[in-house]
């Protein structure tokens, strides 16, 4: 077990070493070489730029500046922003829990919908409640996350009954002047549209998953046998097939990490919240190198760290497993 | 046309209010409170008023500093009948009007305490002329000779010759900074020194934050010798989207937008609470050449560097009909480096007239010929392209930018546009790391900032010529405009100066826009200076009656 | 010349008419067909030029009407012909892309699965590293440094990018092949290892191949129109399905909703399409495809 966790942790490792080199030498190689670019921005102080020197050896050659990039990434030393003015992992520190947030919310939501969803299905399968949820889920899982995005907003545009603002994550201006519950309530205003995109699409994504996992268990043995025994279909699928179908879901559950981290850059460029993705935007149109490569290193720890949890929820749950891979 | 129709309808009733309110006796100065939330789609640069470059900037540093004189609405820029003490209590002129003596209001303090002193004055100035610190204004204090401090209260303005612009150039291109804050830090690093991010002033309204990407704040000083303003807070929200700053001020979280889109204008027509106030255009907009190479500024640029390239370009798109498509009614094609407010504007200019056909004529007797099969023009192998830097921010100057590459597009060239976000638009455009940028100027109230941008003062490094055009004969004639003392011989004057900048075509020049702000009904307003709506903020008002959540908040620190 | 063994796979006529009896996918393929048609011959269905702005005052921002059945951008650009002319670029980017992908997946994972031992556990571990990177994230991140990329070289970065979980299942199946009978008799009979892997187990993992083309193709449609949108894509003014959208945000979508309305129908109807067939294609070519 130890010994798994520990090659596992390791993997997680040189997944952030191969981005940070793949970022880094991209930018260094790319025309222009933009982080030459970034160290000449007047906006940056002399002090930073010395660190900057001394940190990443910008006048030895490439090689040796890769080993110190490398080397103060893992130190945990991710630069300095000129954009925001402060260091990078201030920067990120800040945005990534709103990121986890809208995630979080999302993943509770789109297992709940996705599973229920597929339950529903298989009930029947190729009914016509089957086939209805089979279609929808199909159509949200060929949608475009930017695309549903814009459209929730028309319909808000269009139907404002219950005002909800379609951009930021807070009213700026009065969130400071408002209670812990008033607080709360603004975010979770704000929260509606956003987390409602990206549960849908990937609600759609768990129930074809889901169902396609039910399908596979119900034909299995000890299904066959309660049937025998007389116990209703309803059950069987809830208390037997179920349970069963849930181990692929927790591997979903590793899978769903990347897909909610890229459907996050879209939905908060979009609804512009103040996020990972909206950093990463940011940092395009500002030409900010040093926290465009830093926030692409942290989103892969992120998706890594995700598939490790769902690894570790998986021995949990099937303690049959051997831990060879 | 319904469109059309409905938007004259609203520029009419906005006309018809641009006089402002009338504070109705006693209810604003009884009970001040209220925060005046400014969306605005530009980060500021720095808030260090010599090295400002971004209109935010300017307007925070704007009422966190103080003139030594302000001017009315008039905008009358010669002599000094139309100015209104502010941090000088009076002046008075020397016999052979080649000195300005400035008598500062002994109650004046900084935000810290320390009061403001004749030093204060005569270092603003050494801080603006040094060289060392590259300041984009500099030209446009050229006259000045020096600042001397008698006692500790008087600032003498010593000028290198008489002329009608004096007054002006000692009180509007300057605001007065602290000397004591500043440590005696110089150069290059005055940029990044702690203090241009956080400013101590002596205006009506102290700096609060400034978070990076998102907002900056500015508060009453209570104890202002000036007297305590109305409002509270001031605070700017960062927007990097033109639409998320619409959305705020729709949505009720902003109250004041600026540079309104005809769209958006239209979209207004629906909401009651929002008043659209229109201001005399005092801003151009244009597609700036850089003529030197970006890489290089030793040489001059492979395409862009020849005056006949530049002019065919400007002949290949139709200015005209691009201001009509991007702003409706709200703006008229530029006449070049100027406004038509200005008295001093002759509007009978000659343009470069647009005709894709002479433009093909004369490309092709320049050497640039369409060879291959992609119908882009080329001249020993090299290709008639180069890349337009765009503030995405702007929603009209992306509108622009698209179109004219398609026109530049129908003789044979080729044009890149690279949006960047508005803080590293301004980088670009201030290191001068571009082949060409849509770039616009918010004019103050006299012609003479023309040297500042277009002359050859501002050219160098630290200059606001970014482009880096440089005619001896146009400074001559500008200096020559300027030093004119009747209206007439000067707008002759400047006509012949703007007629060598148009025919040498360092810039196409595109629109004029009328400027329209959209203010939020609660949010009373005397009449708006048309060159900068924001000095009379201090002014500005919400009644008790009308106040929402917040408004009573109180401004932290 | 002894006849090759026979393979486990479906005749081509057996899956044919597995597919035909799919209603959904006969419906998919016809309208694929009609997408595809419509896309390539662009200049003949096409009402307008996709790039003429021909009139920028009083032609701009037209809702739909007869004249303009997906109405007009903000430069009197007709949307119909933008979407036309971009389903061109972008269904050929995602064919493309796909192919490249295919192309490196199967043999990645062919090449693994056949090696085995040290060889074999060291690819699957790079694999595994590959796998954890979010493909979008990097992307975003050389387009945005390298702003000048051509079509081409995006179709092959897409391309590159995208080839990881397919090589997994190429290198399960290659294993579960690599002991059948008929590779053995296969190898008993001298056959060289190219020719194995070409001629008899190759042919074995043809199903998951075409299943993750067809998925891959609808995935790369959206992983292209989400860069366009964003900015680091596909560049204007050639259109693509992505960047028509690109400049509509918020506030904008109430106004002119068409302008994000049908190219992002576009995407979803193509997208959908292809995933119906590649649904299809899994129950057609499975032995035990009994899955309704």
């Amino acid at each position: 077990m130890a010994r798994y966790l520990l090659g596992r942790l390791l993997q997680v490792a040189v997944v952030v070493v191969l981005v940070a080199t793949i970022t880094f030498f991209l930018i260094h190689l790319a025309p222009g070489d933009p982080f030459a670019e970034a160290v000449a921005n007047p906006d940056v102080t002399e002090k930073v730029r010395a660190h900057w020197r001394e940190a990443y050896g910008l006048d030895r050659p490439l090689p040796e500046q890769y080993v110190k990039y490398v080397a103060s990434i893992a130190r945990g030393d991710l630069g300095w922003s000129f954009s925001a003015q402060r260091p990078v992992a201030d920067e990120l520190r800040d945005k990534l829990p709103n990121t986890m947030f809208l995630m979080a919310l999302a993943l509770l939501g789109s297992f709940a919908v996705g599973i229920g969803a597929a339950v529903l299905q298989v009930m029947k399968p190729g009914s016509l409640t089957d086939r209805v949820i089979g279609g929808l889920s199909l159509f949200l899982f060929s949608l475009p996350e930017f695309w549903l995005a814009l459209m929730m907003i028309f319909l808000a545009y269009r139907f404002p009954i219950f005002h909800i603002p379609i951009g930021g994550m807070i009213d700026s201006t009065a969130h400071s002047s408002l209670g812990l519950g008033g607080r709360i309530a603004d975010v979770a205003r704000h929260a509606v549209l956003p987390v409602a995109t990206l549960t849908l699409i990937l609600s759609a994504v768990v129930a074809r998953y889901q169902r396609a996992a039910l399908l596979d268990v119900l034909p299995a043995e000890y299904v066959k046998t309660a049937r025998a025994k007389g116990v209703p279909e309803r059950t069987i699928v809830r208390h037997h097939a179920l349970r069963n179908a849930l181990l692929p879901t927790i591997s979903l559950f590793g899978l769903a990490f990347p897909a909610l981290l890229t459907g996050a850059v879209y939905v908060e460029k979009v609804f512009s919240w103040p996020g990972m993705g909206q950093v990463i935007i940011n940092s395009i149109g500002s030409r900010d190198y040093p926290l465009l490569m830093a926030s692409v290193i942290v989103g892969s720890i992120v998706v890594a760290l995700g598939s490790l949890l769902a690894d570790l929820l998986y021995m949990v749950a099937d303690p049959r497993l051997a831990y060879d891979r | 046309m319904r469109q059309l129709a409905a938007l004259a309808a609203i520029l009419l009733t906005a006309i018809a209010c641009e006089g402002g309110n009338k504070p109705s006796l006693g209810d604003a100065a009884a009970t001040p409170g209220g925060t005046l939330v400014i969306a605005s789609a530009g980060e500021p640069d720095v808030l260090f008023p010599p090295l400002t470059a971004t209109i935010t900037g300017r307007q925070i540093t704007e009422l966190v500093y103080d003139h030594l004189a302000d001017l009315g609405n008039s905008l009358n820029t010669v002599g000094d009948a139309d100015f209104k003490p502010h941090l000088a209590k009076s002046w008075a002129w020397s016999p052979d009007s080649l000195s300005i003596q400035f008598h500062l209001d002994p109650a004046a303090k900084w935000h810290d305490g320390v009061p403001v002193r004749a030093s204060d004055v005569a270092f603003t100035y050494a801080i603006y002329k040094d060289t060392a610190n590259a300041s984009p204004l500099a030209p446009l204090i050229a006259d000045i000779d020096s600042v001397t401090a008698p006692d500790s209260l008087t600032a003498v303005f010593w000028f290198n010759k008489r002329s009608p612009l004096q007054f002006f150039e000692a009180t509007n291109p300057m605001v007065i900074i602290p000397e004591h804050a500043l440590h005696g830090i110089r150069g290059q690093t005055l940029r990044t020194a702690p203090f241009a991010r956080a400013p101590i002033g002596s205006g009506r309204y102290r700096f609060v934050e400034w978070n990076p990407g998102s907002s900056v704040e500015i508060a009453a000083d209570r104890a202002n010798y000036l007297g305590r303003p109305n409002l509270n807070r001031v605070i700017w929200t960062i927007a990097p989207d033109p639409n998320v700053a619409f959305t705020r001020l729709i949505g009720g979280e902003a109250d004041f937008l600026e540079q309104l889109t005809p769209p958006e204008l239209s979209q207004l027509a629906t909401h009651n609470d929002i008043r659209v106030v229109l201001l005399p255009g005092l801003e151009y907009n244009f597609i700036q050449f850089n003529l030197r190479d970006p890489k290089n500024a030793a040489r001059p640029h492979d395409v862009l560097g020849d005056r006949g390239v530049r002019r065919a370009l400007t002949m290949a798109v139709d200015r005209s009909r691009i201001v009509q498509s991007v702003y409706d009614s709200l703006a008229a094609p530029a006449l070049g480096p100027t406004v038509r407010a200005y008295p001093t504007t002759d509007t009978t200019l000659q343009e470069i007239p647009y005709s894709p056909d002479d433009a093909r004529r004369l490309l092709d007797s320049l050497g640039w010929r369409v060879t291959g099969a992609d119908s882009i023009r080329r001249r020993n192998g090299h290709p008639l392209e180069f890349t337009l830097t765009v503030p995405g921010s702007s929603k009209n100057r992306v509108n622009m930018a698209v179109i004219i590459q398609d026109q530049l597009k129908q003789v044979g060239a080729k044009l890149n546009i690279d949006k960047l976000d508005y803080a590293a638009f301004i980088t670009r455009e201030t290191q001068r790391k571009f082949d060409a940028m849509m770039g616009g100027w918010h004019v103050d109230a006299s012609p003479a900032g023309i040297r500042q941008t277009w002359g050859s003062a501002g050219a160098r490094a630290g200059g606001s010529n970014y482009g880096s055009y440089t005619n001896a004969a146009f400074d001559a004639q500008v200096d020559s405009a300027l030093s004119s003392m009747t209206l007439d011989d000067r707008r002759a004057r400047f006509k012949r100066a703007y007629q060598t900048i148009i025919d040498d075509a360092p810039a196409i020049w595109l629109a004029e826009p009328k400027s329209a702000v959209a203010i939020n009904h609660r949010i009373h307003t005397p009449a708006l200076r048309p060159d900068s709506w924001w000095s009379s903020i201090g002014e500005w008002w919400v009644p008790p009656a009308e106040r929402i959540a917040r408004d009573s908040v109180n401004p932290r620190r | 010349m002894i006849a090759e063994p026979s393979h486990a796979i479906p005749s081509r006529g057996t899956i044919a008419r597995r597919l035909l009896a799919n209603r959904s996918a006969v419906a998919a393929i016809a309208l694929l067909l009609v997408i595809v048609i419509l896309c390539a011959a662009a200049p003949l269905f096409a009402p307008y030029d996709p790039i003429a702005q021909p009139d920028i005052i009083r032609g701009k921002d037209l809702p739909p009407s007869a004249l303009h059945p997906f109405g007009t951008d903000g430069y009197s650009r007709d949307v119909l012909s933008r979407v036309l002319y971009g389903g061109r670029l972008s269904l050929s980017v995602a064919l493309v892309a796909t192919l490249v992908s295919i192309t490196l997946g199967t043999a990645y994972g062919a090449v693994a699965g056949y090696a085995g031992g040290i060889v074999e556990s060291v690819m699957m571990r790079i694999l595994d590293a590959l796998l954890s990177i979010p493909r979008l994230l990097v992307l975003i991140a050389i387009f945005a440094t390298w702003n000048d990329l051509h079509a081409k070289a995006f179709v092959i970065i897409v391309g590159l990018t995208g080839w990881y979980s397919l090589s997994r299942i190429v290198r399960g199946e290659v294993l579960a092949i690599k002991g059948e009978e008929f590779v053995m008799s296969a190898r008993a009979l001298g056959a060289g290892r190219t020719r194995i892997l070409l001629r008899h187990i190759l042919p074995n993992v043809l199903t998951p191949i075409i299943v993750a083309a067809a998925l891959g193709v609808g995935h790369v449609i959206l992983l292209e129109a989400g860069l366009s949108y964003l900015g680091v894509g596909l560049q204007p003014p050639t259109p693509s399905w992505g960047n028509i959208i690109q400049d509509v945000s918020a506030t904008q979508v109430a106004t002119v909703w068409w302008l994000a309305f049908f190219p992002g129908m576009a995407i979803i109807l193509t997208v959908m399409a292809f995933n119906v067939l590649g649904d299809a294609l899994r129950e057609a070519l499975e032995p035990r495809g009994m899955r309704t």
